[in-house]
């Protein structure tokens, strides 16, 4: 840092009161917004906070006027003027490069690590939205996002250097992206793909060694806000829970009749949809699968271990419970569409069955509980905070349906969201 | 002659009622008569006393075996000889005068094909006379002399005879009730009053089971298997009295009949479980009614000490090889029995023999030069280290042979002429492979000179390098036999045993995988009879039952069979199949309850039957396994059906509402950058800012909650100010861009003279604190810190760099301030 360095040798013990004066000015300043915010906000406060929230910067002067004067003067009542602002804050480059990463880079990878890189999960993400693409597709979807055009290496299946260039070079992903399919690009069949699930980043975070039931979790985690301690639900079938599960952890069956069937008994049969997939990667010499790449067993393949086209790892561990399920094929059942996780909220209109990951995630994408979940999750990153009260709750609750009612795109609740909380 | 197959099955478990009483009158005297006397079997196991055989020699190999492997073992006089020698009792299996007399008197009692099964194993198990503190030792320690009589033929045959079971209704039997109380008023004071002189553990010669003890939960668990609750006048209490005349206390029919009518007040108070009557139910059984499933197959030919773990009282474990002397291993520290056959290693515990009957490892194996150590065990965690499994050692660091854990690997440590003495170096189970589960697993570790140590878990080589094996002179015969720890006492290992084995020669792969698939643990058959249900002769639904550890049975691999051959049937629905236990259905474990097959002949085999499931299930026991009743229950099968439908959840009450929150925030990494970026104009891919802004990225705030807000993370962003102010000062177009009329080239005392001032601070402001904005920082506030930090700057140096260093400072305070930060 030649810069900072210059200033440190040219003022010395001034260079600690600058810092000094920066803390305990934003102190102060601090005090004084806190001050601020009680008193009532203007169309031009509400204006700055709408894009403050949506773009994460603050508006140029010109934008601020022009948003300000719409939601003093726009045709619409007040709550529509204000999320036709929102939608004039979206059209910031910073609403994509920005929020929209830090929004869905956490749900690339286990340790929900907001710094991880941009990658195909999360560039995917970011144009679905630009696009207003049905955000359920996320989970089904035959889409992925690149861009093709820019001096950066060219996407692929077995490292992430397209993405993490883009990245460096603080592009304008709402310009560079463009939508292409999976399946022309990783050589997964079009029926096989899935959304997310079947992006290499994907992949990379929950396909990787394991028993691919972290694919299952996280997306439980992370598009229906769920995690498996709050669907358990111990008086399921447990006739679907693997070999590799032990009926008797150190010895004590106690603890799977109380704990380990609640979540196996319904994850097991939802994740066999991802029987023939693998991340494969070199363990030894690659151990965080940076050059692995998704496996995906297309018809007519036999794993050797297995003897189908089931992955081995579905066959791990297979004399801890001999008689347990021996997974043939990647048909899923969804166990939870009765008892107490009915409350998910599963669409009546399938079955709550199938073949591959592609209608699982359809499965997913289609309850109540992904709408909420997206809405919910927009709510916190836009108000900065969890819905607390009734009035919070009552408009989640709206605003799952018109994200349900207006084609699922993700838009409509960033724009709802800054509505309800611009305050004033 | 050899009575072996399944003929002989059936004849011997039926046709030994008869001869049962026959023993059990030349037994007991008659009315009246004075308590049978009682062998003196004191002396120690293996002590025979004068044991000489005459009369003719063998007639054939067999009646050889027989002499080698059994008689010898049980024709002494502090054994079976004391009573069914010559001139004893009936049968006359011990006598010394005529070896082939007594393989006559033998045969009928022994089951070649399956040991276990023999009515002299079931005899001793059962209490009769047994040379040990435990029945149950004595029992398998006959079980394997006999199965050394039988060499290759004893329980090779995996075929299991089904038998009719007693057809009962679930719930019109009774279960026990865990409680003693009516037990303890009606049934206890008459054996206390005329069976203490005998069944007590106190008595001069004790006689079990000891159901006349004082204590009556003892003396309830006791009785209990000599008590019929659905046929009171079955009971042994009753039948010992009224038709075997033993030890009557006055008249024996009065007697008996005073036994009866205490039993019978006793299961009147026993409330009969009610089954919902729209349930479709098979008819029920309990674990009596089970079929013993063959438990051969094992290959113990070469056993030298083996451990079944049968007991389950006491604080011995009973060495079952039949091989003298018996290595028998006293617990000490906290150890327990499970059910389902086995101990539970706790804090400090540890099962150790003595050195003396430990030397017998040495001396057999040294024979031999190679050995096998073979293992049923669940580890209770992966995360103990340097744990001792098995262990034949004299302390920490000097051993013959030691099975250990370490997270995820099983350690083998054996001592040679090529390792030190302490089995080192060892070889253990790769990490990568996370070989030891905390699940039961079958562990075998061979040694031999030719291939050196192997490791085999659950049938499969572990693929682990070793070298030659060299030989076991240097062997110690001082060293104990431990299990669960060191002999020290300081390495413990927690986990559960459910069988271990010490073999003198080494198990082939095939002889592994062969005990491997025998599995451990009792296991039954279940036939659950449901002609009463479809129109099939004897048609039953078959599991195989074991006790899986102490809570839970496993039920695994229905199949559909009928006793009838052959047997005609097409179509019948079978739908959503439960396991009921006492009553009712558990509501966790129903692994059959989404069965959804048809049962058709096309399909069904006579042998097999018709497989209904490949799956196994747990279900928690309830009462005991001597006490639960199962049946099964059918959401449809034929024409009867009671479907089910799950009630819809009631909705969640709605949360409570939260503590306010507020209702701004703090902008996050990516937003502070992006927002800095978007101020000055400088690029985020400027290569000083980037460096600083990888270098405090992690530094800065991740979530945008302003109560978390640290002042780690206001050194960040002050970094990050910093930068961006210097980057955008030092760039000629981005400097012009924001600050037109500001000149940077002049020295600080005219640079920051008033019109100085109004072209840095008023754009400054502009773009950090936005314009007309009410919710901003008040501009006047701002612009006098921002003087007086300029004027206090000012004061010092000439020289337009200084002017520019100002500026970057002047920046860097609104920059990186509050009025960026927050949102």
């Amino acid at each position: 840092m030649p810069n900072l360095g210059s200033i440190k040798l040219a003022m010395g013990n001034e260079m600690r009161e600058v810092v000094m004066y920066i803390l305990v000015g934003s102190i102060a300043i601090v005090a004084a917004l806190l001050f601020c915010v009680t008193a009532d906000a203007g169309s031009r406060e509400q204006a700055q906070r709408i894009h403050n929230r949506i773009a994460g910067v603050s508006p140029l002067a010109v934008r601020l006027d022009e948003m300000a004067a719409l939601i003093q003067t726009g045709s619409g009542t007040e709550e529509e003027n204000a999320q036709a602002a929102a939608f004039i804050a979206m059209q910031h480059p910073d609403f994509y490069r920005t929020t929209l990463k830090n929004f869905s880079t956490p749900w690339t990878n286990r340790d929900q690590d907001v710094f991880a890189a941009l990658n195909d999960y999360s560039a995917t993400v970011i144009g679905m939205v630009r696009d207003d693409v049905d955000f359920r597709e996320i989970l089904t979807g035959d889409i992925v996002y690149l861009a093709p055009n820019v001096a950066v290496p060219g996407y692929s299946t077995s490292d992430n250097r397209h993405y993490e260039e883009l990245e460096q070079q603080g592009l304008d992903l709402a310009s560079v992206l463009v939508r292409s399919d999976q399946s022309s690009l990783t050589g997964v069949p079009p029926e096989a793909t899935a959304g997310v699930i079947t992006t290499r980043a994907g992949a990379r975070a929950f396909f990787i060694a394991g028993t691919n039931r972290a694919m299952f979790r996280f997306t439980l985690l992370n598009h229906l806000c769920m995690d498996l301690e709050e669907v358990k639900d111990i008086t399921r079938a447990p006739d679907r829970i693997r070999q590799d599960v032990t009926r008797s952890p150190g010895g004590d069956s106690r603890l799977f009749r109380n704990n380990c069937i609640g979540c196996h008994s319904g994850m097991d049969p939802m994740t066999q949809a991802f029987a023939y997939y693998n991340f494969e990667y070199d363990p030894d010499n690659d151990p965080e699968g940076n050059s692995g790449q998704l496996v995906y067993n297309r018809s007519g393949t036999v794993d050797v271990f297995t003897g189908t086209r089931v992955v081995k790892k579905y066959h791990h561990n297979q004399n801890n419970f001999p008689t347990g399920y021996v997974t043939v094929n990647d048909n899923w059942d969804n166990y939870w569409r009765e008892g107490r996780n009915q409350r998910i909220g599963w669409d009546s209109t399938l079955t709550g069955s199938g073949t591959g990951a592609k209608s699982m995630g359809r499965e997913l994408a289609n309850s109540q509980a992904f709408a909420a979940c997206q809405v919910t999750k927009v709510f916190r990153e836009v108000c900065l905070r969890d819905p607390v009260d009734a009035a919070d709750r009552s408009k989640i609750d709206s605003m799952v349906s018109s994200f349900s009612n207006s084609g699922f795109k993700l838009k409509q609740p960033f724009a709802e969201s800054a509505a309800y909380c611009r305050g004033g | 002659m050899r009575f072996t197959g399944l003929l002989f099955k059936s004849v011997a478990r039926v046709g030994l009622t008869g001869l049962l009483v026959s023993i059990l009158s030349a037994c007991s005297g008659g009315a009246g008569q004075e308590t049978e006397e009682n062998p003196d079997l004191a002396a120690p196991a293996g002590s025979s006393q004068s044991l000489v055989l005459n009369g003719p020699a063998a007639l054939t190999t067999d009646v050889q075996g027989f002499r080698v492997n059994l008689w010898e073992n049980i024709a002494p006089d502090n054994r079976c000889g004391q009573c069914h020698g010559s001139s004893g009792q009936s049968p006359s299996f011990a006598r010394n005068d005529d070896i082939n007399l007594a393989y006559e008197q033998v045969n009928p009692i022994v089951d070649l094909n399956q040991p276990s099964q023999s009515r002299m194993v079931s005899k001793v198990g059962g209490g009769h006379n047994c040379w040990l503190d435990s029945d149950q030792a004595c029992a398998d320690i006959l079980a394997t002399w006999i199965s050394n009589w039988a060499g290759d033929s004893a329980g090779t045959s995996n075929a299991v005879e089904l038998r009719a079971p007693t057809l009962r209704d679930p719930g019109a039997s009774k279960s026990f009730p865990s409680d003693p109380g009516v037990f303890a008023s009606t049934v206890h004071p008459l054996l206390l009053a005329y069976c203490s002189n005998c069944h007590t553990d106190t008595a001069a010669n004790p006689q079990s089971p000891f159901f006349a003890v004082s204590d009556v939960i003892a003396a309830y668990a006791a009785a209990r298997s000599k008590i019929e609750i659905d046929d009171p006048p079955n009971s042994r209490l009753v039948v010992r009295l009224g038709g075997e005349f033993h030890n009557c206390w006055t008249d024996c029919n009065s007697n008996a009949s005073e036994m009866l009518a205490a039993i019978e007040t006793f299961v009147a108070s026993i409330p009969e479980t009610a089954v919902d009557p729209d349930f479709v139910t098979s008819r029920s059984l309990t674990l009596l009614d089970g079929i013993v499933a063959s438990g051969g197959g094992r290959v113990d030919t070469n056993v030298i000490a083996l451990y079944q773990f049968k007991t389950l009282s006491g604080s011995i474990a009973y060495d079952t090889s039949g091989v003298e002397p018996s290595l028998d291993l006293s617990f000490s520290g906290d150890v327990s029995w499970i059910g389902g056959w086995g101990i539970n290693i706790g804090d400090n515990g540890k099962a150790q023999g003595l050195t003396s009957t430990s030397k017998k490892l040495h001396d057999l194996i040294t024979s031999t030069g190679e050995y096998s150590l073979e293992a049923w065990i669940a580890s209770a965690n992966v995360t103990q280290e340097e744990a001792r499994i098995v262990s034949y050692s004299g302390g920490n660091m000097t051993r013959n042979f030691t099975l250990g854990q370490t997270l995820y690997n099983y350690d083998f440590l054996a001592r040679s002429s090529t390792t030190d003495g302490n089995g080192d170096p060892a070889i253990s189970t790769p990490d990568a492979d996370e070989v030891l589960q905390a699940t039961l697993q079958h562990v075998v570790a061979t040694f031999d000179p030719t291939n050196g140590r192997q490791l085999y878990v659950n049938g499969s080589l572990i693929d682990v390098r070793d070298g030659a094996g060299g030989t076991l002179n240097d062997w110690d015969d001082t060293f104990a036999f431990a299990l669960g720890n060191e002999v020290s006492g300081d390495r413990l290992w927690r986990g559960l045993f459910k069988l271990v084995a010490i073999h003198n020669r080494v198990l082939t792969p095939g002889q592994v995988l062969q005990n491997f698939d025998a599995g451990v643990g009792e296991r039954f058959f279940f036939l659950f009879g449901i002609s009463h249900l479809i129109n099939v002769p004897e048609a039953y639904i078959v599991f195989e039952v074991s006790q899986f550890d102490s809570y839970s049975y496993l039920f695994s691999q229905p199949y559909f069979i009928s006793l009838t051959s052959p047997v005609t049937f097409q179509g019948i629905a079978l739908r959503g199949m439960r396991i009921g236990i006492n009553g009712r259905e558990p509501e966790v474990g129903q692994a059959y309850s989404k069965l959804d097959i048809t049962l058709d002949d096309s399909l069904y085999s006579a042998g097999t039957g018709q497989p209904l499931s490949a799956i196994g299930t747990i279900l928690g026991i309830e009462k005991g396994a001597d006490s639960d009743e199962f049946f099964l229950t059918f959401e449809q099968l034929g024409t009867h059906s009671n479907v089910r439908v799950e009630a819809v959840p009631d909705p969640l009450p709605t949360s409570p509402d939260g503590d306010a929150l507020p209702d701004i925030g703090i902008k996050k990494f990516d937003e502070i950058n992006a927002s800095m970026s978007s101020i000055t104009g400088v690029p985020t891919s400027n290569l000083d800012v980037l460096g600083t802004f990888l270098t405090v990225r992690q530094q800065l705030p991740v979530t945008a909650n302003i109560e978390g807000f640290l002042s780690s993370q206001q050194m960040g962003v002050t970094q990050l100010a910093i930068e961006y102010c210097s980057s955008l000062v030092e760039d000629p177009v981005l400097r012009g861009n924001l600050f037109p009329a500001f000149d940077f080239n002049a020295v600080p005392v005219s640079a920051f003279d008033t019109a100085g001032r109004d072209a840095l601070l008023i754009p400054l402001m502009d773009v950090v604190l936005g314009v007309n904005l009410g919710s901003q920082p008040d501009r006047n506030q701002t612009r006098t810190e921002l003087e007086s930090l300029i004027t206090n700057f000012a004061s010092s140096g000439t020289t337009a760099e200084r002017t520019r260093t100002i500026v970057k400072a002047t920046c860097a305070a609104v920059l990186g301030g509050a009025a960026m930060l927050i949102q």
